[in-house]
């Protein structure tokens, strides 16, 4: 997704400076297994190749296809719902509605406020109403479109401005949660104040493989749901609750995951999968049209933030004012997080000694809003560091310079009167993206051909192109906050010269299984490890998200590894009489300090069968109090990120030239799949920051397909350049590694306004960049 | 249903006048998959040789419906028709380009077709294949304004395009570097012979536009058999007045009073028309 100057495709990755990609281990080689080494994933191949089973290849014998009817409208009463006409259909088995949910109706995570399938009233555009399975999936469309359903419409609620004062939309009131937070002296005031009004777009996950799943009978009454699901345990009590039966009674078993940026499957099809699996005594499929996935699952926060910061005369920040409304759609979902997250970080990375700042997060008739990557944290991003850029403008002063005297490090209060005790080389970021050489100008390199704004045949004049700089900082937290309780179970097993991994996280392409086979080959000396896979019978694991997996799940691994490494070695260091911690194992082979013993793990293992399984669980964490204040989270990470840009201010168009890129990882655990997060973030972040948003017209969704919704493709995606990636270990954290993937995603769209600011001289308060606001210079 | 000429495939739709034709199917397949359409058969235009590649005819070309995107994005094609080869190279990616047709490019008659402003500004005629072999003519531009539709069982089989052999621009804006659907576009011939410059706007509207009074206000100004630049003044206002022709002011309210004021979008949308043509001309005549 990169390209460089040697033209696209390759990859603009500098190494940080004394941390080559490979590292060398001692003997001068490179480091081919452990920690540390790029070791490449087992299901590479299998991906490329098109042979990895995804969810929308699973099969049974037998069986049925299920299609989801969805809400024409963004608000309605429901009237009535005549099932009659699908049903009399030939080949359609079931019709289920939400008569047929024997549980208590409610699903969501966080709060359960959601109805497997609309009621009384639906809410959003493209909510599930009713479900069918039939023979054919053609059928169970058509049948599906047969159902009859009377609405009555309602004034949709699509502006979340206007959500507090509308009539409730839901039983639990419109408004979902608010946080006031106060933070020193309210009433001071600074020698210069800015002003500024920031609107965030909807940014869809868009993941490459569409939901898809296979719901089997079990003949116990209960049911097994093969699924992408990144978070299986919460999904199964959630589809358990939904069909009044116990967690045991579901089983989630966890298939190849296409693409995830969030929570990955939307669980309004789970629970219709299962309703109609156990209606119908067959397995049934379902496999979402990309339609479908662009309205069911969650998207970003559209946020609106009203902002006022106030400095001295040096442009020492004094106060920062905020207000911030999400829009969270009709349903709660995880929205009390990302508002937690927008409010705590509202004024990003910087010592900021006074702040008033409110959250609010509404419902709204809009499409539903949840967990993506950085929620909260990306919005306030692109808000505050617009108005860094508003006070140096003001200030007269170098928007990095101003940065650079604000910059938080460890020991500062956040906001929320929270001691940032994890390692925060802000200043440090800062500098090294500073001091990186500038991409070359194109008449300093007239042997490329410059690809301008607008592509390669577009309509691009060089003499209109005008290039901008921008800075920006970001931060995101690790692990659940407020209390969450994170944790994780590992179970080792080694039985002859094979390890095997079983743990509940789900490896959703960001490189779990490889760090868990690194993390047994570093603390056992076995190169062969199997990680096996996920299913709802083992212990939760949590969520693919925040960075948990590495931290809590790697954690959890490493413990039940070292645990296994004492039971291997413990008979040994008695023999020999001493003790475990002066015998090393490397390469299969167990030595002791002094060369007396020599033997191979095979041997030392005596055809035994080593099993061990541990916990990893963070210290806790406590929710935000009624002013906002509390140690809400485990840990943080930092990046600093610049843009370079290259705009045609007579057409707007912008092309992103280059990102550079230092950022705060703790510790490089596999540096190629880092670079691989970083790049992926970054080129998240540009999507957002200029053409991803997922368009309505009061309430409903215009274009949900990859026309209507524009990702960046190869030749949007700029070149990286990973400028440094310091590692200053994390010592609460296992490795000392900290989250890679949310903190490019937070941090790239803010950079992107700044360049876009500087090449045009022109506000830009809104994401994406509309091409209308970007005429100018 | 595969035939190999157009008469076979005239006489399969006539056979069958619920099937459809299809050539490179970008369009017409993407409604099946997504069950917008369910044709009740398909006849495939695909093994037509005879629409595949063109032929000159009296000072004019003779482009086959089947030409692909690709081929028509080709430096030899480019060299006969500037114009028509830039906007096929503009024309999605390159899985797209290398199936999607220049008929069915027409016939889909998509607002944002990167094809049809240049055939407008081209003034082609769409040469349609009937029952029992016979022939008939249609103006692109009667086609597209539906002035002149197709009939039952009628195929496109070609276009004829006049060699003008002069500079020819197509530019195009969206809204990311990768491939997009046109923001706007617009198509500039310049013809010496008949001393017009020809003009069309597309995907501001349901149909390629021709601001013709603006065409033959800047013909006027060009020196034809000497320096045919203009000065940047001259193509501002070009550019200005074909975006104004075809991006209208609002008209002004019942009663008297102000004109409502343009839309933000509506405004982007005409300054970006403006920079276009202001650009396509100055190009052309550079």
């Amino acid at each position: 997704m990169t390209s460089t100057a040697d033209g696209p495709g390759a990859v603009t990755a500098t190494p940080a400076q004394g941390t080559p990609l490979s590292p060398d281990s001692a003997d001068g080689g490179p480091v081919t297994h452990g920690i540390g080494a790029s070791l490449p994933s087992t299901d590479a191949p299998a991906k490329a190749e098109g042979t990895f089973p995804y969810a929308g290849d699973l099969w049974a014998e037998g069986l049925l296809w299920a299609a989801v009817l969805r809400a024409p409208h963004p608000h309605a009463r429901i009237v009535s719902i005549d099932t009659g006409p699908a049903a009399a259909l030939t080949g359609v088995h079931a019709v289920v509605t939400h008569e047929d949910v024997p549980g208590d109706a409610g699903h969501g995570r966080k709060v359960a406020d959601q109805p497997a399938f609309a009621r009384d009233v639906v809410r959003y555009y493209g909510e599930p109403v009713a479900a069918v399975a039939a023979d054919h999936p053609d059928t169970a469309r058509l049948a599906a479109a047969a159902i009859a359903v009377e609405y009555e419409p309602l004034d949709a609620v699509t502006d979340p401005e206007k959500s507090f004062e509308a009539e409730p939309l839901h039983p639990d009131g419109n408004l979902i949660r608010h946080i006031p937070l106060r933070f020193g002296d309210q009433d001071i005031t600074g020698d210069v104040v800015v002003d500024g009004l920031y609107r965030i777009g909807r940014q869809d996950p868009a993941p490459i493989g569409a939901e898809a799943g296979l719901a089997v009978p079990r003949p116990d009454g209960g049911v097994e749901i093969y699924t992408a699901s990144t978070d299986p345990h919460t999904d199964r009590d959630l589809a358990a609750a939904c069909f009044g039966l116990a967690p045991e009674q579901v089983k989630v078993v966890v298939t190849g995951v296409p693409g995830a940026m969030g929570d990955r499957e939307d669980t309004g099809l789970q629970v219709p999968l299962g309703l109609l699996a156990m209606k119908t005594g067959s397995p049934v499929k379902i496999a979402a049209t990309r339609e479908e996935s662009f309205l069911g699952h969650a998207h970003r926060h559209p946020t609106l933030l009203r902002y006022r910061h106030h400095a001295d005369s040096e442009g020492r920040l004094v106060k920062v004012e905020a207000q911030i409304l999400l829009d969270a759609g009709a349903y709660a979902d995880t929205t009390a997080d990302a508002l937690a997250a927008a409010v705590s970080f509202a004024a990003g990375p910087y010592v900021v000694p006074h702040a008033t700042i409110d959250g609010w997060a509404v419902r709204t008739n809009n499409p539903p809003s949840g967990h993506v990557r950085g929620e909260g944290a990306m919005q306030v991003c692109a808000a505050y560091e617009g108005q860094m850029d508003k006070l140096a403008a003001q200030l007269r002063m170098d928007p990095a310079d101003l940065r650079m005297r604000n910059v938080m490090a460890t020991g500062d209060l956040l906001p929320t009167g929270q001691t940032v005790t994890c390692p925060a080389p802000v200043a440090e970021l800062l500098s090294a993206v500073r001091e990186a050489p500038l991409p070359a100008l194109p008449k300093d390199s007239p042997e490329r051909d410059w690809l301008l704004p607008g592509g390669p045949e577009g309509a691009g004049e060089p003499g209109a192109v005008r290039r901008g700089v921008g800075y920006a900082l970001g931060m995101v937290h690790m692990l659940g906050a407020e209390g969450t309780d994170e944790v994780s179970t590992a179970t080792v097993k080694v039985n002859g010269p094979v390890a095997t991994v079983m743990c509940a996280a789900v490896e959703t392409g960001q490189g779990f299984t490889t760090l868990a086979r690194q993390i047994v080959q570093e603390t056992l000396g076995i190169d062969e490890v199997y990680v096996a896979p996920v299913d709802t019978d083992q212990p939760t694991a949590g969520a693919g998200a925040h960075s948990r997996h590495t931290w809590v799940s790697g954690g959890a691994v490493e413990r039940a590894a070292k645990m296994v490494r004492t039971q291997l070695l413990q008979p040994l260091a008695a023999k020999f009489g001493m003790s475990t911690e002066l015998l090393t194992i490397a390469d299969g082979k167990i030595t002791s300090y002094d060369g007396v013993l020599s033997t191979t793990v095979v041997e030392a293992l005596e055809d035994k069968e080593l099993w061990a399984t541990a916990q990893c669980r963070p210290h806790p964490t406590e929710a935000l109090d009624e002013t906002g204040q509390g140690d809400a989270f485990v840990g943080l990470a930092f990046a600093a990120v610049r843009s370079v840009v290259d705009v045609d201010v007579e057409l707007g168009s912008i092309r992103v030239v280059e990102m550079a890129i230092a950022q705060d990882v703790g510790r490089v655990l596999n540096p190629r799949q880092l670079n691989a997060r970083i790049e992926a973030g970054i080129t998240q972040g540009v999507g957002a920051a200029l053409t991803e948003h997922l368009r309505i017209n009061r309430g409903i969704v215009r274009q949900p397909d990859f026309t209507g919704y524009a990702l960046p493709t190869a030749l949007d995606a700029p070149d990286i350049r990973i400028v440094q990636l310091i590692e200053e270990q994390d010592v609460v954290a296992p490795f000392g590694a900290k989250a890679a993937s949310a903190v490019p995603v937070v941090t790239s769209p803010a950079a992107v306004a700044a360049a876009v600011r500087a090449a045009t001289g022109m506000p830009v308060n809104r994401l994406p960049i509309r091409p209308q606001t970007a005429v100018g210079g | 249903m595969l035939p190999t000429t157009l008469d076979e495939a005239v006489a399969a739709l006539s056979a069958v006048p619920a099937a459809v034709p299809v050539a490179g199917g970008t369009d017409l397949m993407a409604g099946v998959n997504a069950g917008h359409l369910r044709p009740a058969a398909l006849v495939g235009l695909g093994r037509i040789s005879e629409i595949r590649g063109w032929q000159y005819l009296d000072g004019e070309a003779l482009l086959g419906a089947g030409l692909t995107h690709a081929r028509m994005g080709r430096p030899d094609f480019s060299a006969l028709i500037p114009a028509l080869a830039a906007g096929a190279r503009a024309a999605g990616p390159p899985q797209i380009r290398n199936a999607g047709t220049l008929g069915g490019n027409v016939v889909s008659a998509h607002p944002t077709g990167d094809t049809l402003p240049v055939l407008a500004a081209l003034e082609a005629t769409l040469v349609v294949a009937g029952p029992e072999g016979a022939r008939r003519e249609i103006p692109v531009s009667h086609l597209l304004a539906n002035v002149d539709m197709l009939r039952p069982s009628e195929v496109v089989g070609h276009v004829r395009v006049p060699l003008l052999h002069a500079p020819q621009t197509f530019l195009k804006a969206t809204g990311r570097t990768g491939p997009g659907r046109a923001m706007a576009s617009v198509a500039v011939v310049l013809d010496p012979v008949r001393r017009g410059v020809r003009c069309a706007v597309g995907a501001v509207a349901p149909m390629p536009l021709r601001p013709l009074e603006a065409e033959r206000w800047i013909a006027s100004l060009i020196d034809w058999d000497g320096q045919r630049g203009l000065a940047p003044e001259a193509l501002a206002a070009f550019g200005d007045y074909v975006a104004m022709a075809c991006i209208p002011d609002p008209a002004p309210a019942e009663e008297g009073g102000e004109a409502p004021a343009l839309p933000p979008a509506a405004f982007h949308l005409r300054r970006t028309v403006a920079t276009l043509a202001r650009r396509g001309l100055g190009r052309a005549l550079a």
